[in-house]
């Protein structure tokens, strides 16, 4: 995959988990059911894309490049 | 109870210096070493940070603490506290029969297999329902309490055993014990909260570990 593109999905990665882990990180300041909730689902959510857009940016991007055919 | 708060809060702290170094400088995860700091930063930590968080979550919300922080359950709370032993909630609460702490989760979880995770289950309904329908007038349990809850605690125990009323006619013990006939039925231990006798009811000063009431 090209690196720029590689990059660009790792950032939006990161963004992702950074938004994750932040939610997280508040939530366990608050012992309340709402928190528990935010917790699950938008926490939740957030690293979840985070973790799937980083492992999708691992998979090659196309096809593989056929080899030159060689002149006879 | 042993709180992680402070580990599980290092771990996520750790987890977003990492990923913040991932989101400001992508260029690093070109070399191999690089590579392998993308991994944990973007996959082993956060899952390990959910894990953590997830498991922590859990046990707080067992807490008498987590159950009461709903204004619905004020009058649950108040209960713990009225100066009457007749009163069953109460009377355990204040005799330590049940942790203070983990009260109603003591006494308000299925002694099942699955019985921990079918009450928090039920638990995210009532949020749906403080936060999206119509919260009863009177709160009620979903099923007739049974005896196995208390079973759990008073089974083999001497007074449950032989005491007075329970092996007063033949066969009364086995009744209770296979809940064909309930702890809570008139003239035994009928009144659990008592929530509809507040009103009129005196109530305890617990005193706390540092001396305050």
């Amino acid at each position: 995959m090209d690196q720029n593109k590689l990059e660009r999905r790792l950032r939006i990665s990161g963004i992702l988990v950074l938004a994750g882990l932040g939610v997280e990180l508040v939530t366990l300041f608050w012992s309340h059911p709402t928190a528990f909730l935010l917790f699950m689902f938008l926490g939740g959510l957030f690293i979840f894309l985070g973790v799937v857009i980083y492992l999708l940016a691992l998979l090659p991007a196309g096809q593989p490049t056929k080899p030159e055919a060689t002149q006879p | 109870m042993v709180s992680w708060t402070p580990l599980i809060v290092a771990i996520i702290v750790i987890s977003m210096i990492l990923v913040a170094l991932i989101v400001f400088r992508p260029s690093i995860t070109v070399g191999k070493g690089g590579k392998i700091l993308a991994f944990v930063s973007l996959f082993v930590f956060p899952i390990l940070s959910g894990g953590a968080g997830l498991s922590e979550h859990m046990e707080r919300s067992k807490t008498t603490q987590f159950c009461l922080s709903c204004h619905t359950m004020d009058d649950h709370g108040k209960s713990l506290r009225v100066d009457d032993p007749s009163f069953l909630a109460a009377a355990h609460y204040q005799n330590n029969r049940v942790p203070r702490d983990q009260a109603c989760f003591t006494c308000h979880t299925d002694y099942t297999m699955f019985g921990s995770y079918k009450a928090k289950l039920r638990g995210l309904r009532h949020v749906y329902i403080q936060y999206l329908g119509k919260v009863p007038d009177k709160i009620e349990l979903y099923n007739p309490y049974n005896n196995r809850e208390c079973l759990h605690c008073h089974l083999g125990a001497r007074s449950f055993e032989e005491g007075a009323t329970h092996t007063a006619e033949p066969g009364r013990l086995d009744q209770i014990k296979a809940n064909d006939l309930s702890c809570n039925s008139a003239g035994c231990h009928e009144v659990v909260h008592g929530i509809d006798k507040l009103g009129e009811a005196k109530f305890w000063n617990e005193v706390k570990d540092d001396g305050s009431k």
